[in-house]
């Protein structure tokens, strides 16, 4: 594996290789990864150039798959303007939670210490960023849960957990846009859908959007 | 057009293609054939063109009634497949007739049998592929597997591949003992001595949890590095270690992000030879920095 160093949108990014089609760009900033790695994943998707093939944002790096060489890839990547994108024009999706169809709450609260309303007020204040989507299809991570509210996952994953359901696992929230397995301890739920295979792209979000969620208590 | 009939299940027989591109940045895996050289030899000996969507058969493939007489290919795992009981060759191009019952037996080495027809599957597109996606039920047939009654139909399609002869020294021989090349994934300097140690010198064992998924590996116990790990992008071909220090190699169903250090990845070239391993089977790991 080769390292090697690419100035570009004003910051170092060290370069890896994963196989011979995918770059990592990892940025090389002390804080602020994500919003980094959106503004490359945003004029990327936006630019749409044949040359790369998928783009993958994850928390601290970016998965940038090419059909070119190498080389190429690099070449395209330095000449990226970054001067054309517009700074966070992006809505508050707000979302509608039932916190009340919550599977974990016991266990929530036990590993928390606060008491449930306590939760819900601290889990639906913070304006969300949608930091990836992944790690299955539309699984919504978010970024910007209080720290309060980090709390691990379950020893045992659930085989199934159904569509909507919002859940924390360690320091991130998220929705589980579609039934899946999966580990993170099931607060509430929310009815509105996100994921549909008719839809073209069939996820109604895209990394960097902004998220609130809007406690309905039934 | 053509078509046949599922007359016998299969143990899992889906349709895949070379798989899905662009839309992992959506959480969308690849899928697609796990051993993609016989989905492309499989094509081109009916003289398709080697994307062509086909059968994939896992383990015990069924049986099928053909509607029309057709031009079929078998390939991959050998499986000693019949028509109408007597066994054919695979890796040639066959000619069946109306009502021709064609089933695809319990592979002898390998896990994987492939069909392909000639023509394309009259099926839609999911996301620019006709791959199979079972964990989230989209692509190929309805999303799922091949079951009794499901009738499969195709259409006659301008190719200008000419089916082609497929030299009988090229067949793969599909071995219970393997081994691979692998680079350094990007966690792999975090791997302790000896389990550098223990990821090259011994063999690991296919455990019977491996799926389209994942191959998971046993047999060789290694260290998992022990410092918090980000989620990051993965992809087919990685090798991920998690706490139980039983690794992980992902294969096309693999997620596309992943929490667990990254100590290896799969040589491209020969990914392919994974879609045939089976419980049981052998695995060494060679290093390419070695070679």
């Amino acid at each position: 594996m080769e390292f090697r160093l690419l100035l570009l949108d004003g910051i170092h990014w060290i370069i890896t290789e994963l196989g011979k089609q995918v770059l990592i760009l990892e940025p090389k900033v002390k804080e602020g990864h994500l919003e980094k790695i959106h503004r490359i994943y945003q004029i990327l998707d936006k630019e749409n150039d044949p040359i790369i093939s998928d783009i993958v944002p994850a928390y601290t790096s970016i998965a940038i798959y090419f059909s070119a060489s190498k080389e190429k890839t690099l070449n395209y990547l330095k000449l990226l303007d970054f001067s054309k994108l517009k700074s966070n024009t992006s809505i508050t999706k707000v979302v509608d939670v039932h916190y009340n169809n919550g599977l974990d709450w016991e266990n929530v609260l036990a590993k928390t210490g606060l008491s449930k309303s306590e939760i819900i007020e601290k889990h639906s204040s913070p304006v969300y960023t949608v930091a990836m989507i992944g790690f299955i299809p539309g699984f919504i991570f978010l970024d910007g849960l209080m720290p309060e509210l980090a709390i691990s996952r379950l020893n045992t994953p659930r085989t199934k957990i159904p569509a909507g359901s919002i859940g924390i696992g360690g320091n991130q929230t998220g929705i589980y846009s579609l039934e899946s397995p999966g580990g993170w301890n099931i607060i509430g739920s929310t009815n509105q859908q996100f994921f549909d295979i008719k839809n073209q792209p069939p996820i109604s979000v895209s990394p960097g959007d902004k998220m609130k969620f809007n406690p309905i208590l039934d | 057009m053509g078509s046949l009939q599922v007359i016998k299940k299969g143990f899992q027989t889906t349709i895949q293609d070379l798989g899905r591109f662009g839309f992992r940045k959506l959480g969308i895996p690849t899928s697609g054939a796990a051993d993609s050289k016989s989905l492309m030899d499989a094509n081109s000996i009916v003289g398709n063109p080697k994307t062509n969507p086909v059968l994939e058969h896992t383990f015990y493939g069924g049986i099928y009634r053909f509607n029309t007489s057709s031009i079929i290919s078998i390939t991959g795992a050998k499986c000693n497949p019949t028509i109408n009981g007597r066994v054919v060759s695979q890796y040639v191009s066959i000619e069946v007739k109306i009502g021709d019952e064609v089933e695809i037996n319990h592979p002898e080495r390998g896990c994987r049998v492939y069909m392909a027809v000639q023509g394309v599957f009259d099926l839609p597109k999911v996301m620019e592929s006709y791959s199979t996606y079972l964990p989230a039920k989209f692509g190929g047939y309805n999303g799922k597997v091949l079951e009794i009654g499901d009738t499969l139909e195709w259409k006659t399609q301008q190719s200008d591949v000419k089916s082609t002869e497929f030299p009988k020294e090229n067949i793969p021989y599909f071995s219970s003992k393997i081994a691979i090349t692998i680079e350094n994934g990007p966690e792999y300097n975090k791997l302790d001595d000896q389990s550098v140690k223990r990821l090259f010198s011994g063999s690991f064992v296919v455990d019977s949890q491996s799926n389209r998924m994942g191959i998971r590996l046993t047999g060789e116990k290694l260290i998992s590095p022990n410092f918090e790990m980000v989620s990051s992008p993965v992809i087919p071909g990685v090798i991920q270690l998690p706490p139980s220090g039983n690794p992980i190699i992902l294969m096309n169903d693999g997620q596309t992000i992943g929490g667990y250090p990254r100590i290896g990845i799969v040589n491209e070239p020969e990914l392919w030879r994974l879609g045939q391993v089976k419980t049981g089977d052998r695995i060494k790991l060679v290093s390419n920095h070695l070679l």
